[in-house]
């Protein structure tokens, strides 16, 4: 990763340990995100949110509360395309909301496995699976970057909104190839840049608020094919609407923070986008 | 345990020792039998995290507390603590 001139390049595990302890303080409720505005943690925001960027009213309302953090891009195409008996791995489970939605589809012969580095959200993802009874899924506390996933083991590998927080996404991606069996597919969804805001992309906090870790469209879809993936093609693609931004918390005092100005601020309207990219497995 | 690796070297499958069990393995042990790395289950979470984002302070206190259930590989020489010398 690249800054311009003059921007402090952050290092990997400077960035690592930043994300850890930004997600261990969502999880706790107490972060400025979530502890002082009040507003990302809300459950009706967190609904609202997740409701807009694509998840039906019965997914929401299907998971136990609490395993909604509002915090994701979205993913209900990879969810959708789930079938029965099938191995799934959430790359940065969070607190459990698309491991339970896809524990549903994959149906009692199905497995999935959610991976998280953030002690708190591992502790927060079992309660709320033990909470709503989801028998077929675990959660394992783990580094995206070093799955403790034995290989050839998934059908899917799936994640939402994640992979833009890593440090190293080139060995996220190998590590996923990795666990998929051969013929299993990649569903991931996540946060590109379509140009370079260099205000918002030296900046640690933004790295919580998923922005300023995320990478360039090509340069992502590059890395994917890179570590050994084919067909990978973007599903979908969304503007991510600047309005979320401005409304996110995380984001909030990143802008205060960083002294963004307005004109800036519109300027990254037109740079950051969501993806969903499908890819799959074919060689070894 | 039929899906664990080690996330350092991918070994695959791992021991697994049990501590404490009431429903689910409360505490316990799974070890890399390859390169010795262990890792502990605690409040029923296996925690499969690589050296760095180990805690010695966190580590050492639970390998102290269950040192006699332990197998003598991984007390005298597992990764990335031990109690043995020269660790």
């Amino acid at each position: 990763m690249s800054g311009g001139k003059g921007v402090r390049v952050l290092d990997e595990e400077n960035v690592r340990r930043v994300v850890r302890k930004g997600y261990s303080e969502i999880a706790k409720g107490k972060s400025l995100c979530c502890g002082s505005s009040r507003v990302c943690c809300d459950e009706k925001t967190s609904v609202a949110v997740s409701r807009s960027i694509g998840y039906s009213e019965e997914e929401l309302a299907s998971v136990p509360e609490g395993a909604n953090l509002g915090l994701g891009c979205g993913n209900p195409v990879a969810l959708a395309s789930l079938r029965k008996g099938e191995c799934v791995v959430d790359l940065g489970s969070g607190a459990g909301f698309d491991c339970f939605l896809a524990a549903k589809r994959v149906g009692e012969e199905g497995r999935v496995v959610g991976v998280d580095m953030t002690p708190e959200m591992v502790d927060k993802a079992r309660a709320n699976a033990r909470k709503g009874k989801y028998w077929n899924v675990e959660f394992r506390l783990g580094e995206i970057e070093n799955l403790p996933v034995a290989d050839n083991f998934a059908d899917v590998v799936i994640s939402n909104c994640v992979i833009n927080l890593s440090p190293n996404k080139k060995r996220v991606f190998e590590e996923a190839f990795r666990v998929l069996k051969l013929g299993g597919r990649l569903m991931v969804s996540d946060i590109v840049l379509l140009k370079l805001p260099s205000a918002i992309r030296r900046s640690v906090k933004a790295y919580v608020g998923c922005v300023s870790g995320a990478m360039m469209k090509e340069d992502y879809l590059k890395t994917i094919l890179d570590a050994g993936f084919q067909d990978v093609k973007v599903v979908e693609e969304t503007r991510f609407p600047i309005e979320y931004m401005i409304n996110d918390p995380t984001a909030k005092a990143l802008i205060d923070d960083l002294k963004i100005s307005r004109k800036t601020l519109i300027s990254l309207d037109n740079a950051i986008a969501s993806i969903k990219v499908s890819a799959v497995k074919r060689v070894k | 345990m039929d899906m664990l690796a080690c996330p350092i070297d991918k070994y695959h499958p791992l021991e697994l020792y049990v501590f404490d069990e009431k429903n689910e393995i409360e505490e316990g042990l799974i070890a890399c039998p390859k390169c010795l790395r262990w890792y502990p289950i605690r409040e029923a979470i296996p925690e499969m995290l690589p050296d760095e984002l180990r805690k010695e302070n966190d580590d050492l206190p639970f390998l102290e507390k269950w040192k006699e259930k332990f197998p003598e590989k991984i007390l005298l020489r597992g990764k990335p603590f031990c109690l043995g010398k020269g660790k």
